[in-house]
Protein backbone atom coordinates (compact mmCIF):
# COMPACT_ATOMS: atom_id res chain seq x y z
CA UNK A 1 0.00 0.00 0.00
CA UNK A 2 1.46 3.29 -0.96
CA UNK A 3 0.84 5.83 1.33
CA UNK A 4 2.43 8.47 3.25
CA UNK A 5 3.10 8.46 7.01
CA UNK A 6 1.44 11.34 7.35
CA UNK A 7 -1.87 9.94 5.44
CA UNK A 8 -1.71 6.75 7.62
CA UNK A 9 -1.90 9.07 10.88
CA UNK A 10 -4.81 10.76 9.33
CA UNK A 11 -6.27 8.44 8.83
CA UNK A 12 -6.01 6.57 12.27
CA UNK A 13 -6.72 9.56 13.77
CA UNK A 14 -9.73 9.87 11.98
CA UNK A 15 -10.97 6.60 13.01
CA UNK A 16 -9.97 6.19 16.89
CA UNK A 17 -9.43 9.97 18.31
CA UNK A 18 -13.16 10.93 18.88
CA UNK A 19 -14.21 7.93 19.77
CA UNK A 20 -11.38 7.53 22.21
CA UNK A 21 -11.14 11.05 23.38
CA UNK A 22 -15.50 11.05 24.38
CA UNK A 23 -14.08 7.55 25.98
CA UNK A 24 -11.82 9.19 28.47
CA UNK A 25 -14.02 12.30 28.80
CA UNK A 26 -17.05 10.23 30.17
CA UNK A 27 -15.96 6.82 31.32
CA UNK A 28 -12.26 7.30 32.44
CA UNK A 29 -12.00 10.22 33.70
CA UNK A 30 -15.52 10.07 35.72
CA UNK A 31 -13.61 6.87 37.29
CA UNK A 32 -10.61 8.37 38.69
CA UNK A 33 -12.71 11.90 39.31
CA UNK A 34 -14.80 9.67 41.46
CA UNK A 35 -11.90 8.36 43.41
CA UNK A 36 -10.86 11.82 43.94
CA UNK A 37 -13.58 13.09 45.09
CA UNK A 38 -13.99 10.30 48.11
CA UNK A 39 -11.07 12.48 49.71
CA UNK A 40 -14.24 15.73 49.78
CA UNK A 41 -16.62 17.04 51.72
CA UNK A 42 -19.17 18.00 48.89
CA UNK A 43 -22.46 19.40 49.45
CA UNK A 44 -24.82 20.59 46.50
CA UNK A 45 -21.83 21.61 44.02
CA UNK A 46 -18.77 20.75 42.78
CA UNK A 47 -17.38 23.79 43.47
CA UNK A 48 -18.38 24.01 46.98
CA UNK A 49 -15.78 21.04 48.01
CA UNK A 50 -13.49 21.14 51.00
CA UNK A 51 -10.40 18.14 51.44
CA UNK A 52 -11.03 15.65 54.38
CA UNK A 53 -8.19 13.32 53.87
CA UNK A 54 -9.64 9.66 54.72
CA UNK A 55 -12.50 11.37 56.93
CA UNK A 56 -15.45 9.70 54.37
CA UNK A 57 -13.57 6.36 54.75
CA UNK A 58 -13.28 6.50 58.42
CA UNK A 59 -16.90 7.55 58.16
CA UNK A 60 -17.52 4.61 55.50
CA UNK A 61 -16.21 2.09 58.49
CA UNK A 62 -17.83 3.10 61.42
CA UNK A 63 -21.35 3.19 59.13
CA UNK A 64 -23.26 0.89 60.83
CA UNK A 65 -25.23 0.08 57.18
CA UNK A 66 -22.89 -0.15 54.95
CA UNK A 67 -21.12 -3.81 56.44
CA UNK A 68 -25.08 -4.71 55.76
CA UNK A 69 -25.20 -3.56 52.75
CA UNK A 70 -22.13 -5.61 51.23
CA UNK A 71 -23.81 -8.89 52.92
CA UNK A 72 -26.80 -8.10 50.62
CA UNK A 73 -24.85 -7.40 47.60
CA UNK A 74 -23.22 -11.00 48.11
CA UNK A 75 -26.52 -12.63 49.79
CA UNK A 76 -27.86 -11.86 45.96
CA UNK A 77 -24.76 -12.90 44.05
CA UNK A 78 -24.44 -16.17 45.79
CA UNK A 79 -28.54 -17.01 45.52
CA UNK A 80 -28.59 -15.73 41.90
CA UNK A 81 -25.31 -17.92 41.07
CA UNK A 82 -26.64 -21.03 42.67
CA UNK A 83 -30.42 -20.62 41.98
CA UNK A 84 -29.79 -19.53 37.77
CA UNK A 85 -27.27 -22.48 37.29
CA UNK A 86 -28.78 -25.12 38.68
CA UNK A 87 -32.27 -24.12 36.53
CA UNK A 88 -29.93 -22.74 33.81
CA UNK A 89 -28.16 -26.27 33.58
CA UNK A 90 -31.24 -28.28 33.82
CA UNK A 91 -33.05 -26.70 31.16
CA UNK A 92 -30.01 -26.43 28.94
CA UNK A 93 -29.47 -30.38 29.30
CA UNK A 94 -33.32 -30.86 28.70
CA UNK A 95 -33.19 -29.22 25.45
CA UNK A 96 -29.93 -30.44 24.37
CA UNK A 97 -29.97 -34.42 25.17
CA UNK A 98 -33.64 -35.26 24.92
CA UNK A 99 -35.38 -34.88 21.97
CA UNK A 100 -38.06 -32.83 22.56
CA UNK A 101 -40.19 -31.32 19.26
CA UNK A 102 -41.54 -27.91 20.98
CA UNK A 103 -37.63 -26.53 22.07
CA UNK A 104 -37.39 -23.66 20.00
CA UNK A 105 -40.69 -22.74 21.86
CA UNK A 106 -39.13 -23.22 25.58
CA UNK A 107 -36.00 -21.26 24.02
CA UNK A 108 -37.74 -18.52 22.92
CA UNK A 109 -40.22 -18.09 25.82
CA UNK A 110 -36.95 -18.46 28.97
CA UNK A 111 -35.22 -15.79 26.39
CA UNK A 112 -37.69 -13.01 26.41
CA UNK A 113 -37.30 -11.82 30.20
CA UNK A 114 -33.44 -10.88 29.65
CA UNK A 115 -34.63 -8.21 27.37
CA UNK A 116 -37.43 -6.96 29.44
CA UNK A 117 -36.60 -3.56 30.97
CA UNK A 118 -35.80 -4.13 34.58
CA UNK A 119 -38.50 -1.67 35.64
CA UNK A 120 -41.09 -3.25 34.27
CA UNK A 121 -39.64 -6.43 35.29
CA UNK A 122 -39.73 -4.54 39.11
CA UNK A 123 -43.04 -3.61 38.71
CA UNK A 124 -44.75 -6.88 37.68
CA UNK A 125 -43.34 -8.56 40.60
CA UNK A 126 -44.08 -6.11 42.86
CA UNK A 127 -47.85 -7.14 41.66
CA UNK A 128 -47.16 -11.12 41.99
CA UNK A 129 -45.65 -10.21 45.86
CA UNK A 130 -48.91 -7.35 46.56
CA UNK A 131 -50.03 -8.66 49.82
CA UNK A 132 -53.79 -8.17 48.44
CA UNK A 133 -53.74 -8.66 44.86
CA UNK A 134 -50.64 -10.87 44.05
CA UNK A 135 -50.48 -14.29 42.85
CA UNK A 136 -48.35 -15.08 45.63
CA UNK A 137 -50.25 -14.90 48.44
CA UNK A 138 -53.23 -15.55 45.81
CA UNK A 139 -51.57 -18.80 45.14
CA UNK A 140 -51.10 -19.48 48.66
CA UNK A 141 -55.23 -18.89 49.52
CA UNK A 142 -55.81 -21.06 46.90
CA UNK A 143 -54.18 -24.20 48.52
CA UNK A 144 -55.77 -23.04 51.98
CA UNK A 145 -52.74 -21.91 53.44
CA UNK A 146 -53.56 -18.54 54.17
CA UNK A 147 -51.20 -18.54 57.21
CA UNK A 148 -48.42 -18.13 54.79
CA UNK A 149 -49.48 -15.37 53.17
CA UNK A 150 -47.61 -11.96 54.13
CA UNK A 151 -45.95 -8.49 52.75
CA UNK A 152 -43.57 -9.90 51.21
CA UNK A 153 -42.14 -7.00 50.15
CA UNK A 154 -43.24 -5.37 53.63
CA UNK A 155 -41.30 -7.56 55.98
CA UNK A 156 -37.47 -7.18 56.47
CA UNK A 157 -37.23 -10.99 57.33
CA UNK A 158 -38.25 -11.68 53.50
CA UNK A 159 -37.69 -8.61 51.43
CA UNK A 160 -34.39 -9.33 50.12
CA UNK A 161 -34.94 -13.08 49.32
CA UNK A 162 -38.39 -12.04 47.22
CA UNK A 163 -35.61 -10.10 45.53
CA UNK A 164 -33.74 -12.86 44.20
CA UNK A 165 -36.82 -14.42 42.66
CA UNK A 166 -37.33 -11.57 40.12
CA UNK A 167 -33.55 -11.77 39.17
CA UNK A 168 -33.51 -15.19 38.74
CA UNK A 169 -36.35 -15.32 36.49
CA UNK A 170 -35.38 -12.38 34.36
CA UNK A 171 -31.73 -14.49 34.48
CA UNK A 172 -32.05 -17.64 33.47
CA UNK A 173 -32.55 -17.38 29.69
CA UNK A 174 -29.26 -15.81 28.77
CA UNK A 175 -27.32 -18.76 30.46
CA UNK A 176 -29.05 -21.26 29.27
CA UNK A 177 -28.52 -20.45 25.43
CA UNK A 178 -24.84 -20.08 26.76
CA UNK A 179 -24.62 -23.38 28.61
CA UNK A 180 -26.52 -24.65 25.26
CA UNK A 181 -24.32 -23.08 22.85
CA UNK A 182 -21.27 -25.40 24.84
CA UNK A 183 -23.57 -28.88 24.98
CA UNK A 184 -23.99 -28.56 21.40
CA UNK A 185 -20.08 -28.75 20.52
CA UNK A 186 -19.55 -31.73 22.54
CA UNK A 187 -19.36 -34.63 19.93
CA UNK A 188 -22.13 -37.14 20.12
CA UNK A 189 -19.49 -40.27 20.30
CA UNK A 190 -18.79 -39.22 23.66
CA UNK A 191 -22.12 -39.52 24.95
CA UNK A 192 -22.29 -42.98 23.01
CA UNK A 193 -18.33 -44.01 24.10
CA UNK A 194 -19.82 -43.24 27.72
CA UNK A 195 -23.00 -45.44 27.17
CA UNK A 196 -21.07 -48.72 25.84
CA UNK A 197 -18.94 -48.40 29.21
CA UNK A 198 -22.15 -48.24 31.27
CA UNK A 199 -21.99 -44.78 32.48
CA UNK A 200 -26.11 -43.64 33.21
CA UNK A 201 -27.55 -40.30 32.54
CA UNK A 202 -25.91 -38.55 35.76
CA UNK A 203 -22.68 -40.11 35.77
CA UNK A 204 -22.33 -38.48 32.12
CA UNK A 205 -23.45 -35.44 33.57
CA UNK A 206 -21.12 -34.93 36.04
CA UNK A 207 -18.00 -36.63 34.10
CA UNK A 208 -18.82 -35.71 30.28
CA UNK A 209 -21.49 -32.76 29.88
CA UNK A 210 -19.56 -30.38 33.41
CA UNK A 211 -15.72 -30.62 32.41
CA UNK A 212 -16.32 -29.91 28.86
CA UNK A 213 -18.93 -26.85 29.18
CA UNK A 214 -16.91 -25.78 32.12
CA UNK A 215 -15.93 -22.67 30.22
CA UNK A 216 -19.26 -21.95 29.78
CA UNK A 217 -19.99 -22.34 33.41
CA UNK A 218 -17.19 -20.68 34.87
CA UNK A 219 -17.91 -17.55 31.74
CA UNK A 220 -21.76 -17.78 33.23
CA UNK A 221 -20.70 -17.16 36.95
CA UNK A 222 -18.65 -14.73 36.57
CA UNK A 223 -20.87 -12.62 34.44
CA UNK A 224 -23.81 -13.02 37.04
CA UNK A 225 -20.79 -11.84 39.47
CA UNK A 226 -20.04 -9.05 38.09
CA UNK A 227 -24.03 -7.83 36.53
CA UNK A 228 -24.73 -8.21 40.02
CA UNK A 229 -22.42 -6.18 41.82
CA UNK A 230 -22.38 -4.06 39.66
CA UNK A 231 -25.83 -3.29 38.66
CA UNK A 232 -27.98 -4.88 41.87
CA UNK A 233 -29.37 -1.61 42.94
CA UNK A 234 -31.22 -1.18 39.97
CA UNK A 235 -33.72 -3.57 40.99
CA UNK A 236 -33.53 -2.68 44.29
CA UNK A 237 -34.46 0.95 43.49
CA UNK A 238 -37.15 -0.42 41.50
CA UNK A 239 -38.93 -2.65 43.91
CA UNK A 240 -37.84 -1.36 47.60
CA UNK A 241 -35.37 1.55 47.55
CA UNK A 242 -33.73 -0.11 49.78
CA UNK A 243 -36.27 -0.43 52.43
CA UNK A 244 -38.07 -2.04 54.45
CA UNK A 245 -35.55 -0.31 57.37
CA UNK A 246 -32.46 -0.91 54.88
CA UNK A 247 -32.99 -4.72 54.83
CA UNK A 248 -32.50 -4.66 51.09
CA UNK A 249 -29.98 -1.76 50.72
CA UNK A 250 -27.23 -2.61 48.59
CA UNK A 251 -23.89 -0.60 48.14
CA UNK A 252 -25.20 0.63 45.23
CA UNK A 253 -28.63 1.93 46.20
CA UNK A 254 -26.83 3.12 49.21
CA UNK A 255 -24.82 4.93 47.09
CA UNK A 256 -27.64 6.77 45.54
CA UNK A 257 -29.05 7.82 48.01
CA UNK A 258 -26.39 9.19 49.55
CA UNK A 259 -25.10 11.27 46.49
CA UNK A 260 -27.77 11.93 44.67
CA UNK A 261 -30.54 11.75 47.66
CA UNK A 262 -28.64 13.85 50.22
CA UNK A 263 -26.44 15.25 48.34
CA UNK A 264 -22.98 13.88 50.25
CA UNK A 265 -21.52 13.28 46.75
CA UNK A 266 -17.89 12.62 48.42
CA UNK A 267 -19.26 9.66 50.78
CA UNK A 268 -21.53 8.55 47.76
CA UNK A 269 -17.86 8.55 45.79
CA UNK A 270 -16.16 6.80 49.13
CA UNK A 271 -18.71 3.95 48.73
CA UNK A 272 -18.23 3.86 44.86
CA UNK A 273 -14.50 3.59 45.65
CA UNK A 274 -15.68 0.45 47.96
CA UNK A 275 -17.98 -1.18 45.13
CA UNK A 276 -15.02 -1.13 42.51
CA UNK A 277 -12.64 -2.69 45.14
CA UNK A 278 -14.90 -5.45 46.45
CA UNK A 279 -15.86 -6.13 43.11
CA UNK A 280 -12.18 -6.44 41.23
CA UNK A 281 -11.15 -8.31 43.84
CA UNK A 282 -13.90 -10.95 43.70
CA UNK A 283 -13.59 -10.76 39.99
CA UNK A 284 -9.54 -12.09 40.65
CA UNK A 285 -10.73 -14.43 43.83
CA UNK A 286 -13.12 -16.37 41.41
CA UNK A 287 -10.92 -16.51 38.06
CA UNK A 288 -8.39 -17.76 40.34
CA UNK A 289 -10.64 -19.91 42.43
CA UNK A 290 -12.30 -21.05 39.06
CA UNK A 291 -9.12 -22.62 36.95
CA UNK A 292 -9.03 -25.80 35.83
CA UNK A 293 -6.89 -27.50 33.29
CA UNK A 294 -8.41 -27.48 30.20
CA UNK A 295 -9.55 -31.39 29.45
CA UNK A 296 -9.61 -32.72 26.35
CA UNK A 297 -10.53 -36.55 26.07
CA UNK B 1 -40.34 -53.98 28.81
CA UNK B 2 -43.06 -52.77 30.60
CA UNK B 3 -41.09 -51.58 33.34
CA UNK B 4 -38.36 -50.02 31.23
CA UNK B 5 -41.60 -48.11 29.40
CA UNK B 6 -43.26 -46.47 32.46
CA UNK B 7 -39.39 -45.55 32.97
CA UNK B 8 -39.13 -43.39 30.26
CA UNK B 9 -42.33 -42.03 30.36
CA UNK B 10 -41.39 -41.23 34.14
CA UNK B 11 -38.11 -39.31 33.02
CA UNK B 12 -40.09 -37.85 30.08
CA UNK B 13 -42.68 -36.22 32.60
CA UNK B 14 -39.66 -35.39 34.56
CA UNK B 15 -38.00 -33.59 32.28
CA UNK B 16 -41.60 -31.76 30.61
CA UNK B 17 -42.80 -31.02 33.87
CA UNK B 18 -40.17 -28.19 35.00
CA UNK B 19 -40.01 -26.84 31.36
CA UNK B 20 -43.95 -26.24 31.30
CA UNK B 21 -43.98 -24.81 34.57
CA UNK B 22 -41.57 -22.43 33.66
CA UNK B 23 -43.20 -21.68 30.37
CA UNK B 24 -45.76 -20.48 32.70
CA UNK B 25 -43.79 -18.64 35.31
CA UNK B 26 -42.62 -16.34 32.60
CA UNK B 27 -45.65 -16.26 30.08
CA UNK B 28 -48.68 -15.70 33.06
CA UNK B 29 -47.41 -12.79 34.78
CA UNK B 30 -46.89 -10.88 31.15
CA UNK B 31 -50.19 -11.96 29.87
CA UNK B 32 -51.72 -10.94 33.23
CA UNK B 33 -50.24 -7.96 32.69
CA UNK B 34 -52.15 -7.29 29.44
CA UNK B 35 -55.33 -8.88 30.89
CA UNK B 36 -54.91 -6.11 33.77
CA UNK B 37 -54.52 -3.21 31.45
CA UNK B 38 -58.08 -3.13 30.30
CA UNK B 39 -59.36 -3.91 33.74
CA UNK B 40 -61.00 -0.82 35.53
CA UNK B 41 -60.12 -0.49 38.97
CA UNK B 42 -62.81 -2.32 40.97
CA UNK B 43 -62.18 -5.35 38.52
CA UNK B 44 -58.73 -5.51 39.46
CA UNK B 45 -59.72 -5.72 43.02
CA UNK B 46 -62.40 -8.46 42.33
CA UNK B 47 -61.11 -10.74 39.99
CA UNK B 48 -57.55 -10.18 40.22
CA UNK B 49 -56.69 -13.37 37.97
CA UNK B 50 -59.85 -13.58 35.19
CA UNK B 51 -60.05 -12.56 31.96
CA UNK B 52 -61.48 -8.28 31.33
CA UNK B 53 -65.36 -8.11 31.04
CA UNK B 54 -65.10 -5.69 28.71
CA UNK B 55 -61.78 -4.45 26.90
CA UNK B 56 -62.09 -0.99 26.98
CA UNK B 57 -58.53 1.21 26.14
CA UNK B 58 -59.37 3.79 29.16
CA UNK B 59 -56.32 2.94 31.13
CA UNK B 60 -54.21 3.45 28.23
CA UNK B 61 -56.03 6.75 27.14
CA UNK B 62 -55.18 7.93 31.13
CA UNK B 63 -51.44 6.84 30.47
CA UNK B 64 -51.11 8.77 27.43
CA UNK B 65 -52.60 12.11 27.91
CA UNK B 66 -53.06 12.73 31.92
CA UNK B 67 -49.84 10.84 32.52
CA UNK B 68 -47.82 12.15 29.80
CA UNK B 69 -46.68 8.91 28.55
CA UNK B 70 -46.99 10.26 25.28
CA UNK B 71 -44.35 12.85 25.90
CA UNK B 72 -41.75 9.90 27.68
CA UNK B 73 -42.43 7.73 24.90
CA UNK B 74 -41.25 10.32 22.25
CA UNK B 75 -38.27 10.93 24.77
CA UNK B 76 -37.77 7.51 24.56
CA UNK B 77 -37.60 7.07 20.93
CA UNK B 78 -35.21 10.29 20.48
CA UNK B 79 -32.95 9.05 23.05
CA UNK B 80 -33.05 5.17 21.74
CA UNK B 81 -32.82 6.41 17.61
CA UNK B 82 -30.19 9.09 19.15
CA UNK B 83 -27.80 6.89 21.23
CA UNK B 84 -27.32 3.48 18.53
CA UNK B 85 -26.64 5.75 15.63
CA UNK B 86 -24.10 7.56 17.23
CA UNK B 87 -22.89 4.26 18.85
CA UNK B 88 -22.73 3.10 15.16
CA UNK B 89 -20.60 6.16 13.83
CA UNK B 90 -18.27 6.10 17.05
CA UNK B 91 -17.75 2.16 16.94
CA UNK B 92 -17.29 1.41 13.18
CA UNK B 93 -14.14 3.73 12.31
CA UNK B 94 -12.83 2.50 15.92
CA UNK B 95 -13.55 -1.36 15.29
CA UNK B 96 -11.89 -0.85 12.02
CA UNK B 97 -9.17 0.34 12.73
CA UNK B 98 -8.55 -2.03 16.08
CA UNK B 99 -9.08 -4.87 13.59
CA UNK B 100 -7.41 -4.31 10.41
CA UNK B 101 -4.43 -1.78 10.89
CA UNK B 102 -1.41 -2.47 12.65
CA UNK B 103 -0.33 0.73 15.03
CA UNK B 104 1.38 0.91 18.24
CA UNK B 105 -0.72 0.22 21.31
CA UNK B 106 -3.64 -1.13 19.63
CA UNK B 107 -4.18 -4.11 21.98
CA UNK B 108 -3.64 -1.26 25.08
CA UNK B 109 -6.93 0.36 23.61
CA UNK B 110 -8.66 -2.78 22.65
CA UNK B 111 -7.89 -4.42 26.26
CA UNK B 112 -8.57 -1.00 27.85
CA UNK B 113 -12.26 -0.52 25.57
CA UNK B 114 -13.02 -4.14 27.05
CA UNK B 115 -11.48 -4.06 30.43
CA UNK B 116 -14.59 -0.86 30.88
CA UNK B 117 -17.30 -4.02 30.23
CA UNK B 118 -16.36 -5.61 33.24
CA UNK B 119 -15.97 -2.35 35.82
CA UNK B 120 -18.65 -1.16 38.12
CA UNK B 121 -19.41 2.37 36.42
CA UNK B 122 -21.85 3.41 38.89
CA UNK B 123 -18.70 5.30 40.89
CA UNK B 124 -17.91 7.62 37.53
CA UNK B 125 -21.91 8.58 37.56
CA UNK B 126 -20.98 11.01 40.43
CA UNK B 127 -18.47 12.90 38.61
CA UNK B 128 -20.56 12.53 35.39
CA UNK B 129 -23.29 14.34 36.77
CA UNK B 130 -21.12 17.27 37.63
CA UNK B 131 -19.73 17.07 34.32
CA UNK B 132 -23.33 17.11 32.79
CA UNK B 133 -24.24 19.84 34.58
CA UNK B 134 -21.19 22.11 33.91
CA UNK B 135 -21.17 21.61 30.01
CA UNK B 136 -24.99 22.12 30.36
CA UNK B 137 -26.06 18.49 29.39
CA UNK B 138 -27.26 17.76 32.34
CA UNK B 139 -31.43 17.26 31.96
CA UNK B 140 -31.09 17.15 28.56
CA UNK B 141 -31.76 14.24 26.06
CA UNK B 142 -28.35 14.99 23.65
CA UNK B 143 -26.43 14.22 27.20
CA UNK B 144 -27.91 11.26 28.01
CA UNK B 145 -27.76 10.00 24.36
CA UNK B 146 -23.79 10.98 24.39
CA UNK B 147 -23.75 8.99 28.24
CA UNK B 148 -25.73 6.31 26.38
CA UNK B 149 -23.13 5.60 23.87
CA UNK B 150 -20.68 5.59 25.71
CA UNK B 151 -22.09 3.08 27.82
CA UNK B 152 -22.15 0.82 24.93
CA UNK B 153 -19.28 1.57 22.80
CA UNK B 154 -16.83 -1.13 24.50
CA UNK B 155 -19.94 -3.85 24.00
CA UNK B 156 -20.19 -2.16 20.23
CA UNK B 157 -16.45 -2.50 19.91
CA UNK B 158 -16.01 -6.04 21.05
CA UNK B 159 -18.64 -7.43 18.71
CA UNK B 160 -17.53 -5.34 15.63
CA UNK B 161 -14.18 -5.96 15.56
CA UNK B 162 -15.20 -9.74 15.58
CA UNK B 163 -17.08 -9.64 13.01
CA UNK B 164 -14.88 -7.47 11.04
CA UNK B 165 -12.08 -10.42 11.57
CA UNK B 166 -14.15 -12.28 9.30
CA UNK B 167 -13.81 -10.04 6.59
CA UNK B 168 -11.06 -11.02 3.89
CA UNK B 169 -7.98 -9.45 3.68
CA UNK B 170 -8.04 -9.32 -0.16
CA UNK B 171 -10.93 -7.41 -0.52
CA UNK B 172 -8.70 -4.63 0.95
CA UNK B 173 -6.13 -5.26 -1.13
CA UNK B 174 -7.26 -5.04 -4.47
CA UNK B 175 -9.37 -1.74 -3.23
CA UNK B 176 -5.66 -0.62 -2.53
CA UNK B 177 -4.24 -1.74 -5.66
CA UNK B 178 -7.41 0.44 -7.33
CA UNK B 179 -5.88 3.45 -5.74
CA UNK B 180 -8.86 3.67 -3.49
CA UNK B 181 -8.44 5.75 -0.36
CA UNK B 182 -8.42 4.72 3.44
CA UNK B 183 -11.47 6.47 4.00
CA UNK B 184 -13.47 5.56 0.79
CA UNK B 185 -12.47 1.69 1.67
CA UNK B 186 -14.12 2.16 5.51
CA UNK B 187 -17.26 3.71 3.68
CA UNK B 188 -17.92 1.98 0.79
CA UNK B 189 -16.73 -1.54 1.51
CA UNK B 190 -15.75 -2.43 5.24
CA UNK B 191 -19.20 -0.75 6.08
CA UNK B 192 -21.42 -2.30 3.76
CA UNK B 193 -19.44 -5.60 4.68
CA UNK B 194 -19.98 -5.55 8.56
CA UNK B 195 -23.64 -4.38 8.02
CA UNK B 196 -24.51 -8.23 9.64
CA UNK B 197 -22.52 -6.85 12.95
CA UNK B 198 -23.31 -3.05 12.91
CA UNK B 199 -27.35 -3.81 12.57
CA UNK B 200 -26.76 -6.63 15.44
CA UNK B 201 -25.35 -3.99 17.79
CA UNK B 202 -27.66 -1.48 16.78
CA UNK B 203 -30.50 -3.85 17.95
CA UNK B 204 -28.73 -5.04 20.76
CA UNK B 205 -27.98 -1.05 21.75
CA UNK B 206 -31.40 -0.12 20.87
CA UNK B 207 -32.98 -2.52 23.45
CA UNK B 208 -30.72 -1.03 25.95
CA UNK B 209 -31.39 2.41 25.79
CA UNK B 210 -35.11 2.30 25.49
CA UNK B 211 -35.30 -0.25 28.57
CA UNK B 212 -32.31 1.89 30.46
CA UNK B 213 -33.58 3.23 33.67
CA UNK B 214 -30.82 4.05 36.28
CA UNK B 215 -29.00 6.68 34.29
CA UNK B 216 -31.90 8.35 33.27
CA UNK B 217 -33.17 8.69 36.73
CA UNK B 218 -29.88 10.30 37.66
CA UNK B 219 -29.15 12.68 34.33
CA UNK B 220 -32.91 13.67 33.90
CA UNK B 221 -34.69 15.69 36.15
CA UNK B 222 -37.71 17.33 34.74
CA UNK B 223 -40.62 15.07 34.08
CA UNK B 224 -40.88 16.26 30.60
CA UNK B 225 -37.58 15.18 29.66
CA UNK B 226 -38.77 11.78 31.55
CA UNK B 227 -38.10 8.51 29.23
CA UNK B 228 -40.62 5.58 29.16
CA UNK B 229 -38.60 3.97 32.23
CA UNK B 230 -38.88 7.06 34.29
CA UNK B 231 -42.28 7.75 33.56
CA UNK B 232 -43.56 4.10 34.75
CA UNK B 233 -41.71 4.29 37.38
CA UNK B 234 -43.17 7.42 38.33
CA UNK B 235 -46.38 6.29 37.77
CA UNK B 236 -45.85 3.17 39.96
CA UNK B 237 -45.38 5.79 42.80
CA UNK B 238 -47.85 7.07 42.53
CA UNK B 239 -50.15 4.29 42.00
CA UNK B 240 -49.36 3.50 45.84
CA UNK B 241 -51.47 5.82 46.92
CA UNK B 242 -54.24 6.42 44.05
CA UNK B 243 -54.25 2.16 43.40
CA UNK B 244 -54.37 3.02 39.53
CA UNK B 245 -53.15 -0.11 38.86
CA UNK B 246 -55.08 -0.47 35.60
CA UNK B 247 -53.41 2.55 34.65
CA UNK B 248 -49.99 1.17 35.55
CA UNK B 249 -50.30 -1.80 33.70
CA UNK B 250 -51.16 0.00 30.70
CA UNK B 251 -47.69 1.96 31.00
CA UNK B 252 -45.95 -1.26 30.86
CA UNK B 253 -47.44 -2.69 28.18
CA UNK B 254 -46.82 0.57 26.20
CA UNK B 255 -43.16 0.26 27.32
CA UNK B 256 -42.69 -3.21 26.30
CA UNK B 257 -44.82 -3.67 23.07
CA UNK B 258 -41.55 -2.50 21.09
CA UNK B 259 -39.26 -4.69 22.53
CA UNK B 260 -41.69 -7.67 22.30
CA UNK B 261 -41.75 -6.77 18.36
CA UNK B 262 -38.28 -6.38 18.25
CA UNK B 263 -37.78 -9.52 19.85
CA UNK B 264 -40.43 -11.03 17.31
CA UNK B 265 -38.37 -9.99 14.40
CA UNK B 266 -35.01 -10.60 15.27
CA UNK B 267 -35.34 -13.50 18.34
CA UNK B 268 -32.18 -14.88 16.43
CA UNK B 269 -30.01 -12.27 16.28
CA UNK B 270 -30.75 -10.75 19.54
CA UNK B 271 -30.20 -14.11 21.49
CA UNK B 272 -26.81 -14.56 19.75
CA UNK B 273 -25.76 -10.84 20.23
CA UNK B 274 -26.60 -11.01 23.64
CA UNK B 275 -24.64 -14.45 24.42
CA UNK B 276 -21.55 -13.67 22.51
CA UNK B 277 -21.75 -10.13 24.54
CA UNK B 278 -21.84 -11.73 27.66
CA UNK B 279 -18.99 -14.36 26.87
CA UNK B 280 -16.50 -11.47 27.13
CA UNK B 281 -18.23 -9.31 29.75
Amino acid sequence: MVQSKKERYGFLAFCLLPTFILFLIFTIYPLFSGMYYSFFEMSGSSSNKEFVGLANYVKLLNDEIFPHTIWHDYFLVITKVIGIMILATFFAVALTQLRIKEAPFYRIVFFFPNIMSIVVIGILWMFIFNPDLGLINSGLEALGLEDWTKAWLGDPDTALSALVLPSVWAGIGLFMLMLMGGILTIPKSFYEAATVDGANGWQQFWKVTVPLVWPQIKNSILYIVITTLNGSFIIVQVMTEGGPDNSTQVMGSYLYQQAFQRNNFGYGATIGVAILILSLITVLLLQKFMKREKIQY
Amino acid sequence: METRRVKDAAKQAGIRIPLILWSIAVLFPIVWMFLGSFKSNAEIYASPWGLPETWNFSNYAVAWFDYGLGTSAFNSIVVTVGGTLLTVVLAVPTSYALERIRFKGSTIMYNLYLSAMMIPLVLGWIPLFFLLLNINLLDNLFGLILVYAMSQIPFSVFILTGFMSTIPADLEEAAAIDGMSQYRMLFTVITPLSMTGIITISIMNAINFWNEYFMALIFLQSSEKYTLALAVDFMKNEAQYTNAWGTLFAGLVIAIVPVIIAYAIFQRRITKGMTEGAVKG
